[in-house]
């Protein structure tokens, strides 16, 4: 359950069945053709993934404040679906998430980042359930750049160590020639607390510079090196504000919040990949990574999907997790649990893009899917 | 310089010193409401005073009456423990050792109380309650909880209003031979009742204005309050809403968390308004002057 | 109608104490018992009252005590010099120091936040003191009620705004506002001396230690208004026009009288507002920028305690071994003697200073 897990390895080819179905969700926005691809394929998966009926109840769920939105859009939708259930969300962070399943405040802890080896010493009847795809960016505000800056992980590792301090220093001139850089210091922006978001950007710093890896590491929450401007802020909704707030700050998003951060004027950047093209966060590239990982996700869910060599691939997306116990406390809590999670993986109901484009999720590959799906019948 | 001369700056220091000191207040919370409403108002739509949250979209409905319940809750719970402490700090308690009021430990634990970060009381109230007596995020948990944070300023307030009663009120009511049961609630009481008043309204408007330890007792829900004091599975209320929504990916929701700040604010504002009234038609009983 | 009932009260009143004298003896014996019972329900009311916030302050430090000792074992002394807080690496195996498992690399050293909360503090309580007694005067003494009520009204609406919304505000609108106007002014036209240096430097962009105590000013000024005007109102007019009449200004008066007279009464009310500057949560986490370190300046992003618990806990909870969230409740634990340590000390300070003052303000 630790870092062996973690992909590491090319996969050479994508499984067909995969590729087809995540680029089904990638187009199917309003295209008609890509509807059609979309229905022929619910009727192909309709006996393998099944909703079945809740007991009813009240079921909670709390956690990651950047499914908080996606929960926000499912819940609703669900209790449409099965009026005899009240669903319960709240926000709070994914360790809150973790914990509160662990001891039973909540059904389903909602999280970023998979569990960790103590957390299942704790409570080994926890499981995380990918529910859907989730992307990060790097987001800076620079009065007069439109254009997305070339960005890779030893530049960003260098900016957060405070060696790299100004936005016209050589090594961001070397990698953007010709981009109007200002002669403004960078303001590093991290979370202070403990966040899914702050586990993916230092995996991928540590992943492509071993100066990072060895000094700092990655973790929900990791010791910063000093440098010479640097904010710490709560929450996504934090890190927008306060690079609104701050000209020339750089920042970790979560993609639900890109609405929000493009409004307030912020532009993101594209990330280098592991074969060494700089990639833009698209429908397109999210889809090509999250497809090239899914062979290799393991039953238990738990894999970082951070820099996959993948080509044309965007190198930061993760799943979003459902945490959950396989131990319920009763059997109609439990029932209705997995209702609500074969829902929300459904390619058809929680998982049809016209729910997490409201966020700029992305849907499971049909692969993961069905892990899930094994892995919601695992709770009693 | 002359001593007139420098006695007439000093004065005129002084003077503009205090307008100066008024206006360095003043200012700014001009200037923070009405942000608060510039933000709501251009907006601003009556229904999201009756309507069901429902994910991001609706109105306020549920926390509206979450946060009006917590309201109520705190002033039956930490309104009698903390008046009933007040009344033991300024009447009951023996003196001092120096002739001074008496009850100085117990007068300290409120204080240390009060002065205790409200994110710590939510923590243990989440270990203790929530967790420990799997009580479950919960009115309960987050109403005992506040009433922790509030009783210490409702015990102030009344022992301070208490000590203002003249003592011939007091012997007053003893020459009439009442009994000290009887003059506390018919003499003492009525004519401390502005300031005590005054200390309810404060813990009034610290439980629907605190934010960080509902976080961990009532957690949330969007569904109006269905009676259950333990076991609901979330409670929610306003100032969650303020703090999860003010900039959430979604525009409605960012409406939602400025209407919930211009309620909150208003909310404070009717409860002035309401302790000014009763004060005015207490302030008759009494012998508490000013305001 | 206040005056209609008050009459109508003391009508009632007058007969039935004549009337109880006639009673035949059981019924007179029967109210006795009732009128003591009375009694007895106020004294034990009061008594267990009065005893619950010490037993929640008692139930609140046992609670924090359990949770805090294998923190407060392993981290011993580095725990108040050290300045890095680290949660170790949660996704390795763990270790165990002294029998206590944690994960790999963790270390907690809280010096900076125990710093940071003492500076946030202390500037808001220096600032809003002099406010806080200005405002007063100019509420009791200077201005004419038509204009002191309002006044007074719109300081008592600033207490009543939750601290959430405070918070957002100072992180959008006045932390921005000031960064490009009041602290470059400041920052460029202060001497470079020793403690005002520390208010030279780069002013950031509105996040960070001047920019919280401020805010934690704006929260406690009313506070301290609010008890020292009260405080005003009870100094005798006697004095003040006797003052007057011997020819002083109203400099003089305030100053020699008013108060003099209070001078204990506005400790209490000075370390009420510290106690809340101490603990206040969420308008700091929003304000301070939430940076773990020793603030270079008064503009830089730091932290304090209570920001920091309510940061890091969520991370905390992600370490399975529980001893990232023990070091938490450590950290409550130093908050707590914090507090009581201030209080101890405005009480001696109360103290040595009440024999001087008028017999007011005793009650605070």
């Amino acid at each position: 359950m630790t870092r062996k897990l973690r992909a590491k390895v090319l996969v050479p080819a994508l499984a067909g069945a995969a590729m087809t179905i995540a680029a089904a969700g990638s187009m199917a926005g309003a295209t008609t053709s890509a509807h059609d691809v979309h229905t022929s394929r619910e009727a192909s998966r309709h006996v393998e993934l099944r909703v079945q009926p809740p007991a009813g109840g009240t079921i909670s769920e709390a956690g990651s404040s950047l499914l908080y939105p996606m929960w926000n859009v499912w819940a609703p939708a669900y209790e449409t679906a099965y009026p005899s259930v009240t669903l319960q969300t709240a926000a709070g962070g994914s360790g809150k998430g973790i914990s509160y399943a662990i001891n039973g405040t909540v059904q389903i802890g909602a999280s970023d980042a998979y569990l960790s080896s103590s957390d299942l010493q704790q409570d080994p009847a926890l499981e995380n359930i990918p529910l859907a795809i989730s992307t990060q960016e790097v987001f800076y505000h620079l009065t007069g750049v439109t254009a997305h800056l070339r960005l890779s992980g030893k530049l960003l590792a260098e900016i957060y160590q405070g060696k790299v301090t100004k936005w016209n220093a050589p090594a961001v001139r070397s990698l953007n020639p010709g981009a109007k850089l200002p002669d403004i210091p960078i303001v590093a922006l991290h979370r202070s607390d403990g966040s899914g978001d702050t586990f993916l950007f230092t995996t991928y710093l540590s992943d492509s510079t071993s100066v990072w890896a060895k000094k700092v590491g990655y973790n929900t929450s990791v010791t910063w090196p000093k440098a010479p401007h640097e904010l710490g802020e709560t929450g996504n909704s934090g890190m927008v504000a306060g690079c609104k707030a701050t000209p020339g700050c750089i920042a970790y998003i979560g993609i639900s919040y890109q609405t929000q951060a493009l409004g307030d004027g912020l532009t993101y950047g594209r990330l280098k990949d592991g074969v060494g093209q700089y990639v833009m966060p698209t429908q397109k590239t999210i889809a090509n990574e999250a497809a090239g990982f899914a062979a290799k996700t393991p039953k238990t869910g738990a894999i970082s999907m951070i820099d996959g060599k993948i080509r044309t691939g965007y190198p930061i997306i993760n799943y979003e997790y459902a945490i959950v116990s396989k131990k319920q406390p009763s059997a109609n809590v439990a029932k209705t649990v997995r209702s609500v999670l074969e829902w929300v993986i459904d390619p058809t109901d929680g998982n049809t893009p016209s729910y997490l484009s409201q966020v700029n999720f992305r849907p499971l590959p049909a692969k993961v899917a069905d892990n899930s799906y094994t892995q919601i019948q695992a709770i009693k | 310089m002359p001593r007139a001369r420098r006695r007439a700056v000093f004065t005129v220091l002084f003077r503009a010193g205090t307008v100066l000191a008024l206006l360095l207040v003043l200012s700014p919370a001009v200037w923070l409401l009405g942000g608060v409403v510039a933000k709501a108002v251009p907006h601003w739509q009556w229904n999201v005073l009756w309507t069901n949250l429902r994910g991001e979209d609706g109105g306020l409905l549920g926390p509206i009456v979450g946060t009006l319940v917590l309201m109520a809750g705190v002033l039956l719970i930490a309104g009698s423990v903390g008046v009933l402490a007040g009344i033991h700090l300024a009447e009951l308690g023996r003196p001092g050792r120096h002739g001074g009021p008496g009850g100085t430990w117990l007068r300290m634990a409120s204080d240390v109380l009060a002065g205790f970060p409200s994110i710590v009381l939510g923590y243990v109230g989440y270990v203790a309650l929530v967790v420990g007596l799997h009580w479950e995020f919960s009115l309960l948990p987050a109403l005992l909880v506040l009433s922790v944070m509030v009783v210490p300023y409702i015990a102030k307030a009344t022992e301070t209003a208490l000590r203002q009663v003249p003592v011939s009120y007091r012997e007053g009511a003893e020459a009439l031979g009442m009994s000290m049961g009887h003059s506390m609630r018919k003499v003492v009481l009525k004519s401390a009742a502005p300031g005590i008043v005054t200390g309810l309204l404060i813990g009034l408007a610290i439980a629907g204005g605190e934010t960080a330890p509902l976080l961990f007792t009532a957690g949330f829900s969007s569904t109006v309050w269905t009676g259950s004091l333990v076991h609901s599975q979330g409670f929610g209320y306003l100032t969650y809403l303020v703090y999860q929504f003010w900039s959430y990916p979604v525009k409605h929701a960012n409406y939602l968390s400025y209407d919930a700040g211009l309620i909150l604010v208003v909310m404070v504002l009717l409860l002035l308004v309401a302790a000014r009234v009763i004060v005015a038609r207490t302030q008759r009983h009494s012998e508490y002057r000013g305001r | 109608m206040a005056t209609l009932e008050g009459a109508a009260d003391q009508q009632s009143a007058a007969p039935g104490r004549h009337v109880e004298l006639r009673r035949p003896p059981r019924l007179a014996r029967m109210a006795g018992v009732l009128r003591a019972g009375e009694t007895g329900a106020w004294k034990w009311g009061a008594r267990v009252a009065v005893l619950l916030p010490f037993a929640a302050l008692a139930f609140v430090v046992a609670v924090l005590a359990v949770k805090a000792y294998s923190a407060v074992e392993v981290n011993g002394t580095g725990f108040f010099t050290g300045a890095a807080w680290k949660i170790g690496s949660t996704y390795a195996a763990t270790t165990r120091t002294d029998g206590v498992a944690h994960p790999v690399g963790s270390s907690y050293g809280a010096w900076p936040l125990i710093a940071g909360t003492l500076q946030t503090s202390a500037i808001a309580v220096i600032i809003a003191l002099p406010i806080s007694i200005g405002c007063a005067f100019a509420l009791t003494e200077r201005l004419p009620r038509w204009v002191s009520r309002p006044l007074g009204f719109a300081i008592e609406l600033l207490a009543g705004v939750p601290s959430v919304v405070l918070g957002l505000w100072g992180v959008l609108t006045f932390g921005p506002a000031l960064s490009k106007t009041l602290y470059p002014f400041i920052a460029d036209h202060l001497p470079n001396v020793p403690v005002l240096s520390f208010f030279k430097g780069t002013v950031g962009h509105g996040e960070g230690l001047l920019t919280g105590s401020l805010v934690l000013t704006l929260m406690i000024v009313p506070i301290i208004t609010a008890t020292t005007a009260d405080l005003f109102r009870q100094v005798p007019s006697l004095s003040k026009e006797g003052g007057e009449a011997l020819g002083m200004t109203d400099f003089e008066v305030a100053n020699r009288i008013t108060l003099r007279w209070v001078r204990s009464g506005i400790i209490g009310a000075t370390v009420l507002g510290l106690g809340r500057a101490l603990g206040e949560t969420m308008a700091l986490v929003l304000t301070v920028g939430a940076i773990f370190q020793l603030a270079p300046n008064v503009y830089s992003p730091m932290s304090t305690i209570a920001a920091a618990i309510a940061t890091q806990l969520d991370s905390s909870l992600t370490d399975g071994t529980g001893f990232a969230v023990a070091s938490i409740a450590e950290l409550a634990l130093v908050l707590a003697v914090i507090s009581v340590f201030v209080n101890l000390v405005a009480r001696w300070i109360v103290h040595h200073t009440s024999r001087l003052g008028g017999p007011v303000g005793r009650g605070t």
